[in-house]
This record gives structure tokens, C-alpha cells and sequence, in this order.
């Protein structure tokens, strides 16, 4: 189950298991129905309304001796490009073939549906070769040979079901062949033909066509299902790539120019942001999954704001409202620092007075939702301007637009990708009074 | 005075005092004679602590209170191992990252006021003053269980008295933080290995903790009533017009009652200057915070014990009077007429003259530990924060010492007069453990004065001088005007609550502060002062130097066994 | 070239991580306080606290005083100094890594 809810529930009938035990069992007399009904409640009230902080707190706690820091969570590549942490592809496991047309899910899917389909022997091939064969036969249908029976050809070619009534349409050449009668579906993305599912009964009686027809269309359905996963991952990896290569130039040079400055008068100091750079862009580089730990996103967020600190002085504060419970969840990376770039940009950087940046960070452990606020009381933006912010980064666009950092369009087609519809992603702006960006997303 | 008993408590004493001398310092500046150097180990300091803090009121006190009173005289140990839950929350970490020698030296610094400093030197010796005064209390009433007998023509009281005052006086002055940091140490694993074997001892005997608690509870709780000889049945306080039971509340306090202790227990904590001055010798903030988690583990073993002999005792004694006939003497109708004397006559029951000598030296060494804290802390502010800032600011480092050794006499005498003149038999059998409530006056002091100006100063930027000046003054004062009503008042709801005061001192002590402040200016440097305290650079900083420092002495030991 | 260097704190960090452990500080001891505050109100509400027997005698009321009570202390202080010191750790000081900086050869870096 997702974001510990399996433990959290597994935790709460063990409290209610301790009150009944305590309250009734040990004791004598019992404790009354109505009394021991509100201990637990009260038990189960502070089990859920603690379990971020007592059973989630600690749970990463560093070691504080013996100097092993934690470092960045870096996680081997699924060999397909499939990263970890991406939710989309972990829904519907229960079908093997959620994950595509591989001999081993070809395998699984096979023995999971025989038993449904009332045939004697199951098939399963791609446009190649055999990927699975389950039930008599398997001694010379093997995995791997080629497709041996014509029918196969025929159901791949026309893309439409076919049924075979004797033992001679099967055309295998194998004389002792068990197999007398098949149905032969093909299995489709889209419109393109992939393979075929093939049901064959060693009676004269063929299995029912509808039936395997349904099956077939199921699996399609499936197959379709994982390649847009695929599709997904491919086109989010590439846009993280895309992201990791964007810091911005400006951003750069302004930096540089203030250590420049100091390096006369406040070479300590000069020393201290050289260093807070050197960690920005370790950091930035250095993230290849999508999901971090909300702490070192912070870290990425604080060290970029000590720089912009640095460049602005008083002009900028900065005010950090942070739950304990947050920074243990995972977060997708580079996701609040633009957010904040943003407000810096667009918000303090053309206000006489400068502004306050807010970054806001809380859970909620009933919604089990993630929230993170960047709000700025700056100049505020026009819906002109906010429109043009939203499709920042947007591929085609001119080239002025696309030296203003990451485009908020970016990172919702990121939080798209990884999340689909389960976050909300709001921008608010008032000419004057500031811009608010409000994420919410769920509690991983 | 049998040989065995003798013999136990000298050798328990020359332990004590052979630690001392080896672990005395070798260089004697100002900052090694309060502070050890900053450099001392998460458990030892958390022995030390606990040294400090488990006296002659955890050792004979809380055992006393539940063998008087049953389940409320179990509410001291519940309070004195609460109160370091607020320790760990809002002072340890913040408090040592600080970084300075003591409680005034803490408010001086981040307040930036001599006025305060001043004020709190004050109070803190107010409450040093009043907690050493039932442990010399307690160490008079083991001297004359245990000797019982006087020198010099001294009656066995103030002889038990003036020995433990001299002795410690002598550690403390020649010793110096370090030196009692490792006997604190010493001296608390010998407590706990005192308290440990009398009750694996009993339990041995086929002591039942449950069936006690059951067949003592099956009938009224009786106690010795003052003059009269016969035993007189507690009244009940939760339920008027019934007997108290023992394992039951009631026995003393009202509900309120209850409440009220455990929080004068629970926040004085966090305002005694003797435990406080201990966190910093932490090597950094987040070791004080494992420091009081061990603290605390520590603390509920020890209580959870002294309770569980409280109880045996009050099963055990009654059948053990018919055949000894020195316990006759001390019981009426099988109760103790002196309830701290719980403690050595299990002992001496269980395990003849040695078992008394070895309950003997643990009381004792819990009094010597705990004087010995205080009167360092006593030293601490008097020659640092008065003598060395006021009174003559070039001082020597010899003399800053040598000023602090003669505050420690002159503390000492003070404490030991008051607690000739202050008899436990003088005090009518109002209290369940006449040690354990006396030291609550030193709790409830530091609770209302000191422990909400010290938490304001830590977690509310606006604290100014003059507030954290107002809160200290009218926390004291409310809590000495509530206990002096108290005492005059008798019995009922209203004395048990103005005889713990904290409930009510402690937020006027804070509306107090927070007004004042609202009127003032804070202290200009107060982000520096945030950034020391509540940031971690500099512990960043001593653990990296820790880690470096490690890998060389390892490189350095690999590359000696290389060449051999 | 990061051995022996640290940055140190910013005041808006340092804000930042006071008001958090404040929460947590603020938080634990409400809970504290609660399970404090329990113990009269139950033993005057709830007959059965201090007068039923639990397996070996005692009533829920005796074991929490003799036992409980110190266990939810350490239990209490294990909690929240893990948790404070897990806030100071991720909200204060860098996340570098202590040991090698190499980057793995062909992984896509194209510093200087």
C-alpha cells in the first residue's frame, strides 16, 4: 500500500487489540463497553494524528555519530528506462502485462487466464515467436520457436479472430499433437497488431469465441495501458534532463558578480558563498530520480536563497514555515526551487522595497497530502504576464521566453506525468500584493 | 555500630573519595574547575546528572512517601522523573550551545543585563540554599539509624550533620567539576547498585509485587499519629468520610493536589542550578538532548524500584517485628514511626548489619553527591558571576578558585545550621516524607522564578532584561507568599495547592515577564543570540574536529602497526 | 577540496529551524501534559481505574504510578530527541557528501 497506510492501519488494530487486551481481558472486573469504546477512540485519535511524526520522524534518523551522513537517494535504473517511485506504472499490478509483452509476463498472464477460458492448452506469441505456451503440447510448442501454426499468420495478418474446428487447420506438424480445435485472437495496441492469444482443446469442441475475444480485447487494453506508461516515463526523463541543463545564466553571472564584490571587503563571507554555490550545483546535477526527500530539496531551496541573499541584502527575506513531518516525505525534484526562482524574479527583484518570500511546508495526515506554499508579497503579476509565466519553457515558443528559467509549464507537465490528476497545482497573482503558488500533492 | 556496616560504608566511602583524588584536575584554571573542560562522555555525564539529581528525597524521600501514603507518595517519584520530559524539550540542546558557566551567567549573557544576572544569582542560591537543606536533614537521620551516636557531645543528629558537611566541603573544594563529575558518576552507579540489590534481594525472599499491593490495599491505611501511641487510619481526600487505601489515591491529595505537585516537581526541574550547570559540559547540543533521554531512562528504573520497595516495605515490616527486637523499637503496632527509615530497615531485615551499611552508604552517597552538585553550582555563581564580574574584575584565575572554594564553606555552614535548627521531629506528620516535601520548596522556587524566565529567554525573542527581572521577582515572590499562607493554613484543598505553588507562580511568573517585556526594548544582539543557540554550526564544527581527530589516531595506530 | 570547510548557518535557517523544533518542542508537551492530567481526572471519574485487578494484582491505576508512567517518560524523550535532532540534521548545515566527489566515469556531466 502506498505511503505506509498498510502499517499505519496494521499499527491501529494493534492499539485496538492492546485496549480490548488491557480493558478486558487482564482485568478484573472488565471495563464497561461505552468507556473502553472511548479509549479507543482516544488511542486510535493519537495513533493517527502521531503516526507522521512518531512512526515517520525518526524513521530516516541519521546517525549523528560515527560521521556516515545520508546522502542523496540514488536508485539503479529499471533496464527499461522505468524509474522507480512512478505511481502510474505501479497501479494494476495484479495483470503481468501491465508492464508489456515480455516472455516472463507473457508466461504469467497465461497461467493466470487458462483456468477462465476453458481451454486445455494457452498461447501466447508476438508477431515473432511463441512467449508462452501452458497445458499439453508445451513438449514441442516451445517458447521461443517460431509461430508453426499457419492460423497465427492468418490472425496476425487480417488482425481479426480466428476459429479452428479440426486438428488438420492447426497445421502443426508434430504428428502425436494432443491439440485438436483453436481459437486464435490477436492482441492489438491501438491499431497496430502485436501478437496473439491462442486457446486450443484437445476435444472437437472449440472454446468459446466470445470469450477469448473479451480476453483478447482485455489484454490489448492492458498492452496499450503500459506503452503510454512507457511514453510517459520517456517524455518525463527527457523534460528532468532538459530541466537539469537549465539553470539559469543570469542567475549565474549575478552570483559570481557579488562574491567578485566581497571578495575585497568580506572575504569570509565570499568564502561562505562560494561554497553555498559549489553545493547548488552538486545538487542540481546530481539528481537523476524524480523523487527526492523533502529535505534536500530544502537544502537545494535554502542554499539558492543565501545566494539570492547575498545579491539583494535587505531587499530580500525569506521566511521558511516548516513541519517536522514534511521532511521525511518524497518530493518530485526540482520542482520548489523554480517555484522560488519564480518569486524572486518576478515578485522581489522589481520591488523598490524588496518582499518577503514564504515557503510553506505542512502535511496533512488525514487527506494524507503533502502541502507546500511559495508565496511573495511583491510586485505581483498581470494575467499577461502570468500566462506567458505558465507556457514558459514550452517548446516553439521565442527565445526571450525561455532564458526566464524553468517555466512553471514545465513543471506541471512533470507533476502531470508523475502524479496524474491526484495533485492540484495553483497559481494566484494580484497586481501589487504578490503571487501565491500553491502544490499540493499526495503523501509518498 | 556492628563491624559489617562499618566496614560497607567505609569502603563504599573510600571509593568515593579515592575517585576524587585520582580524577582531581591537574591544571587548575577557572573553566576546568566549574566546567571540566567541555569534554566529557554522554554517559558519564548522564551518570553525573543523575548523581546530582537522585538525593537523599529519591533515595530515602520517595520510598518513605509510598510506605507513609501508598499511591500518592508515589506522585514525587512520577515528578522528580518528569521533570526532565521539559528539560529535554525546551532547555537542553539550546542551553548548551550557548555555552556559558551557569544559570545567571545564561540570562546575563543572552539579556545583556547585569541586573539580571544579579537577580538570578539570587534566586539560585535561594534554591541552593533550600535543597540543601533536607539533604543534610537526611543525612542526620541516617547518621543516627546507622551510628546512633554522637561525637564530640553532639547528639547523633547534628553529628551525622556536621560529617557529611565536611566532607563534601573538602571533595568539592579540592576537586573541582571534573573531579566531581567522575565521582558523581561513581557515586550514582553505587546508588543504583544499592537500590538494585536490596530489591533483587527482596524479591528473592518471595516478595510479590502485585499480591503486596493487593493484601496491603485489602485494609485502611494506618499510620503513627504524632503523640499519641496507638495508630490512627488515614482519611481519604478523594472520598470524604472514607479510609484511605494504599493502593489507591487519596491518602494526601485531592485531585488537584496530584496535579499541582507533579507540575512544581516537573518544572523545577529545569530551573535547579546543580543539574542545569551539568549540560554544559556536554561536547555539544545534541549530546545534552541523548544526555537527558539517558537521564530519563535511568530515572524510571530508579523510581520504579524505589516505589517497589516503598510497597515492601509496608507489606514486610509488620510480620518482621515479632522476632527482632531492635525493630520493635522503631515501629508502633508494625509502622515505622519515622517513614525514611523504610529503606535501611529493609535492609538490615534482608541482609543483616551489611545490608544496613550498604542502604546506609547509598543515602549517604546520594546526600554527598547531591551537596556536592549544589555546592559546585553554589561556588560556580558566586565566584563567576559575582566575585569575577563585580566584586573584582581582574581577578586571578587562583583567585577566581580560591573565591569559589571559600563561597563553598561559607554555603556549607549555612546549609548545615539551618538544617540543625530544622528537626524532622519538629514538623508534625503532616507531610508523607518530610525530606521529599522539603526538597519540593527548592522545586517550587526554581519552577515559578527561574524555570519560566529561563524558557521565555530561550524560545521568545522579545524577552527583555526588565521582563526576564519582573518574572523572576514575581515568581518568587508569589511562590514564597503561597507557601507561607500555606503553611499557616490547615489542611484542606487551598493548603495543597499553596504548598505547591508552581500551578499558580509559574504563569503569573510568565504574564509577568511577557508584559514587561512587551514595554522594552529587547537586547540589540538577539539574532546572534539565536544563531548560537538555536543553530548548529558550531556543533558541526566539534563533531567534524571529533571525526578528524578519530581518523588520525586510527591512521596513527594503523601506521605503530605497520612498524612493529 | 570540502574537507575542513562548513558553511555555517543563515539567519532566516536558523529561524527556520527554531520555529519547527519549537512545534515539536510545543507538541510533546502537550501530549505530556495530557497524560499527566490523565491520571487524577481517571482516578476520579473511573471507579474501575483504582479499584479493578489487572493479572498480578494491581489496578490499571497503581501500575501506571509504579510503572507506566516512567516507560511513556522514555518512550516520550526517545521520540522527541530523535525527532529534534532529525529536524536540526536536515534543516541546518549541507547535505554534502562526506567522502569521494568523483563522478562515476560517462554519466552524462559535462563540468569543467
Amino acid at each position: 500500500m502506498r505511503g505506509g497506510s498498510g502499517l499505519l492501519a496494521g499499527v491501529l488494530a494493534a492499539a485496538w487489540a492492546l485496549v480490548f487486551l488491557v480493558t478486558q481481558v487482564l482485568v478484573d472486573p472488565a471495563l464497561d463497553a461505552a468507556a473502553t469504546v472511548l479509549a479507543g477512540v482516544v488511542v486510535s485519535t493519537v495513533v493517527v494524528l502521531g503516526y507522521p511524526s512518531a512512526l515517520r520522524g525518526p524513521r530516516a534518523a541519521p546517525t549523528t555519530r560515527g560521521g556516515t551522513r545520508w546522502r542523496p537517494a540514488r536508485r539503479p535504473r529499471d533496464p527499461r528506462g522505468v524509474r522507480d517511485g512512478l505511481t502510474i506504472a505501479a497501479a494494476g499490478q495484479s495483470m503481468p502485462l501491465r508492464n508489456g509483452l515480455t516472455r516472463d509476463a507473457a508466461r504469467r498472464t497465461a497461467q493466470l487466464i487458462k483456468p477462465l477460458l476453458g481451454g486445455d492448452a494457452v498461447a501466447i506469441t508476438d508477431t515473432e515467436q511463441v512467449l508462452a505456451f501452458v497445458g499439453p503440447g508445451a513438449d514441442h510448442h516451445r517458447v521461443g520457436g517460431g509461430l508453426q501454426t499457419r492460423i497465427a499468420r492468418v490472425a496476425l495478418g487480417k488482425g481479426r479472430t480466428v476459429v479452428v474446428h479440426a486438428r488438420d487447420g492447426i497445421g502443426c506438424p508434430e504428428p502425436d499433437c494432443p491439440l485438436r480445435t483453436a481459437v486464435v485472437a490477436p492482441l492489438a495496441i491501438g491499431d497496430r497488431v502485436v501478437g496473439t492469444l491462442k486457446v486450443y482443446r484437445t476435444q472437437d469442441e472449440p472454446a468459446p469465441r466470445v470469450l477469448v475475444d473479451d480476453m483478447a480485447s482485455m489484454l490489448s487494453l492492458h498492452l496499450e495501458l503500459a506503452e503510454m506508461d512507457r511514453e510517459r516515463h520517456l517524455a518525463a526523463d527527457a523534460r528532468l534532463d532538459a530541466l537539469r541543463a537549465q539553470i539559469n545564466p543570469h542567475f549565474l553571472f549575478n552570483i559570481l558578480n557579488t562574491i567578485a564584490s566581497k571578495s575585497r571587503t568580506d572575504p569570509e563571507e565570499s568564502r561562505q558563498l562560494l561554497l553555498r554555490l559549489s553545493d547548488f550545483f552538486r545538487y542540481a546535477v546530481r539528481q537523476d530520480g524524480h523523487f527526492a526527500e523533502f529535505s534536500q530539496e530544502y537544502f537545494f531551496v535554502r542554499t539558492y536563497l543565501s545566494l539570492e541573499q547575498a545579491r539583494f541584502g535587505d531587499r530580500l527575506r525569506v521566511r521558511y514555515d516548516i513541519d517536522p513531518q514534511v521532511l521525511t516525505t518524497r518530493v518530485p525534484v526540482l520542482v520548489i526551487q523554480p517555484l522560488v526562482e519564480n518569486a524572486v524574479k518576478h515578485g522581489i527583484a522589481d520591488a523598490v522595497a524588496g518582499g518577503t518570500i514564504h515557503l510553506r511546508a505542512r502535511v496533512d495526515p488525514l487527506a494524507r497530502t503533502t502541502s507546500i506554499r511559495v508565496s511573495d508579497d511583491g510586485v505581483g503579476m498581470t494575467p499577461e504576464v502570468l500566462d506567458r509565466l505558465l507556457a514558459g519553457g514550452r517548446p516553439g515558443l521565442p527565445e526571450s521566453s525561455k532564458h526566464s528559467g524553468v517555466g512553471l509549464w514545465n513543471i506541471s507537465q512533470r507533476l502531470d506525468a508523475l502524479f496524474g490528476d491526484r495533485y492540484t497545482f495553483d497559481v494566484a497573482s494580484t497586481p501589487g500584493r504578490g503571487t501565491t503558488v500553491d502544490l499540493r500533492i499526495p503523501l509518498r | 555500630m556492628t563491624g559489617s556496616a562499618a566496614l560497607a560504608l567505609a569502603a563504599a566511602l573510600a571509593l568515593v573519595a579515592t575517585v576524587a583524588v585520582v580524577m582531581r584536575p591537574r591544571g587548575a584554571s577557572t573553566v576546568d574547575f566549574y566546567l571540566a573542560g567541555q569534554r566529557v562522555g554522554v554517559a558519564t555525564n548522564a551518570f553525573a546528572i543523575c548523581g546530582d539529581y537522585f538525593s537523599a528525597a529519591s533515595f530515602l524521600g520517595v520510598a518513605a512517601a509510598v510506605y507513609a501514603t501508598g499511591l500518592d507518595g508515589a506522585w514525587y517519584a512520577v515528578g522528580f522523573a518528569a521533570g526532565f520530559v521539559p528539560v529535554l524539550l525546551f532547555v537542553a540542546a539550546p542551553l548548551r550551545r550557548f555555552g556559558e558557566f551557569s544559570i545567571p551567567d545564561f540570562l546575563g549573557r543572552r539579556l545583556g543585563s547585569e541586573t539580571v544576572r544579579l537577580v538570578a544569582v539570587g534566586v539560585v542560591q535561594l534554591v541552593i540554599l533550600s535543597y540543601l537543606v533536607p539533604q543534610t536533614v537526611g543525612s542526620g537521620i541516617t547518621w543516627e539509624l546507622l551510628v546512633g551516636e554522637g561525637v564530640l557531645g553532639l547528639d547523633p543528629y547534628a553529628t551525622g550533620i556536621l560529617a557529611s558537611t565536611a566532607v563534601v566541603t573538602v571533595l568539592v573544594a579540592f576537586g573541582g567539576m571534573r573531579g566531581t563529575t567522575w565521582t558523581q558518576a561513581v557515586q550514582f552507579l553505587l546508588l543504583l547498585g544499592a537500590l538494585v540489590w536490596l530489591a533483587a534481594t527482596v524479591v528473592a525472599e518471595g516478595f510479590h509485587y502485585g499480591e503486596a499491593v493487593e493484601s496491603i490495599s485489602s485494609v485502611p491505611l494506618d499510620n503513627p499519629a504524632g503523640s499519641t501511641d496507638g495508630l490512627t487510619p488515614e482519611q481519604s481526600a478523594l472520598h470524604p468520610g472514607e479510609p484511605a487505601v494504599f493502593g489507591e489515591p487519596g491518602a494526601r491529595y485531592g485531585g488537584l493536589g496530584q496535579f499541582a505537585l507533579i507540575v512544581t516537581l516537573a518544572m523545577g526541574t529545569a530551573g535547579l542550578p546543580h543539574v542545569m550547570n551539568r549540560y554544559f559540559t556536554s561536547p555539544t547540543g545534541t549530546a545534552a538532548r541523548t544526555t537527558t533521554v539517558w537521564v530519563l531512562c535511568l530515572a524510571g528504573i530508579f523510581y520504579s524500584l524505589a516505589v517497589m520497595l516503598g510497597t515492601a516495605a509496608r507489606d514486610l515490616i509488620p510480620a518482621a517485628v515479632a522476632d527482632r527486637p531492635w525493630l520493635a523499637e522503631l515501629t508502633v503496632d508494625g509502622v515505622l514511626r519515622v517513614p525514611e527509615h523504610a529503606l535501611p530497615v529493609l535492609g538490615r531485615i534482608f541482609g543483616e548489619d551489611a545490608g544496613l551499611g550498604v542502604v546506609a552508604a547509598g543515602a549517604l552517597v546520594a546526600v554527598l553527591s547531591t551537596i556536592a552538585g549544589l555546592l559546585l553550582a553554589a561556588a560556580a555563581s558566586w565566584g563567576h558571576d559575582v566575585y569575577e564580574r563585580h566584586i573584582n574584575p581582574r581577578a586571578t584565575q587562583r583567585q577566581a578558585v580560591l573565591a569559589g572554594r571559600v563561597t563553598t564553606l561559607v554555603t556549607a555552614c549555612a546549609a548545615a545550621g539551618l538544617g540543625l535548627a530544622m528537626r524532622p521531629e519538629s514538623f508534625a506528620a503532616a507531610t508523607p516524607s518530610i525530606v521529599a516535601t522539603m526538597v519540593t520548596w527548592a522545586f517550587a522556587v526554581a519552577g515559578s522564578a527561574l524555570t519560566p524566565v529561563f524558557v521565555l529567554a530561550i524560545w521568545w525573542r522579545r524577552t527583555t532584561a526588565a521582563g526576564a527581572v519582573a518574572g523572576m521577582v514575581a515568581g518568587l515572590v508569589v511562590a514564597v507568599g503561597m507557601f507561607t499562607a500555606g503553611a499557616l493554613t490547615s489542611g484542606g484543598l487551598l493548603r495543597e495547592v499553596l504548598v505547591t505553588p508552581t500551578l499558580l507562580a509559574a504563569p503569573v511568573a510568565v504574564v509577568t515577564a511577557v508584559v514587561v517585556s512587551r514595554r522594552t526594548t529587547p537586547p540589540a544582539d538577539v539574532e546572534r543570540s539565536w544563531q548560537t543557540m538555536h543553530g548548529t554550526a558550531a556543533d558541526r564544527r566539534a563533531e567534524r574536529i571529533a571525526r578528524l581527530m578519530l581518523a588520525e589516531r586510527r591512521a596513527a595506530r594503523r601506521w605503530r602497526r605497520a612498524r612493529r | 577540496m570540502d574537507d575542513g570547510v562548513d558553511t555555517s548557518d543563515t539567519p532566516a535557517e536558523v529561524d527556520a529551524t527554531f520555529r519547527t523544533l519549537r512545534r515539536v518542542a510545543v507538541g510533546y508537551f502537550v501530549v505530556f501534559l495530557l497524560a499527566v492530567a490523565a491520571f487524577p481526572v481517571l482516578s476520579l471519574t473511573l471507579d474501575w481505574w483504582s479499584s479493578s485487578r489487572l493479572v498480578g494484582g494491581m489496578s490499571p491505576g497503581f501500575l501506571v504510578a509504579g510503572f507506566g508512567l516512567y516507560v511513556f517518560f522514555a518512550v516520550l524523550g526517545v521520540a522527541a530527541a530523535s525527532l529534534s535532532s532529525a529536524v536540526e540534521h536536515r534543516m541546518l548545515g549541507t547535505s554534502r557528501e562526506p567522502v569521494d566527489d568523483d563522478v562515476a566515469p560517462g554519466s552524462g556531466e559535462d563540468l569543467p
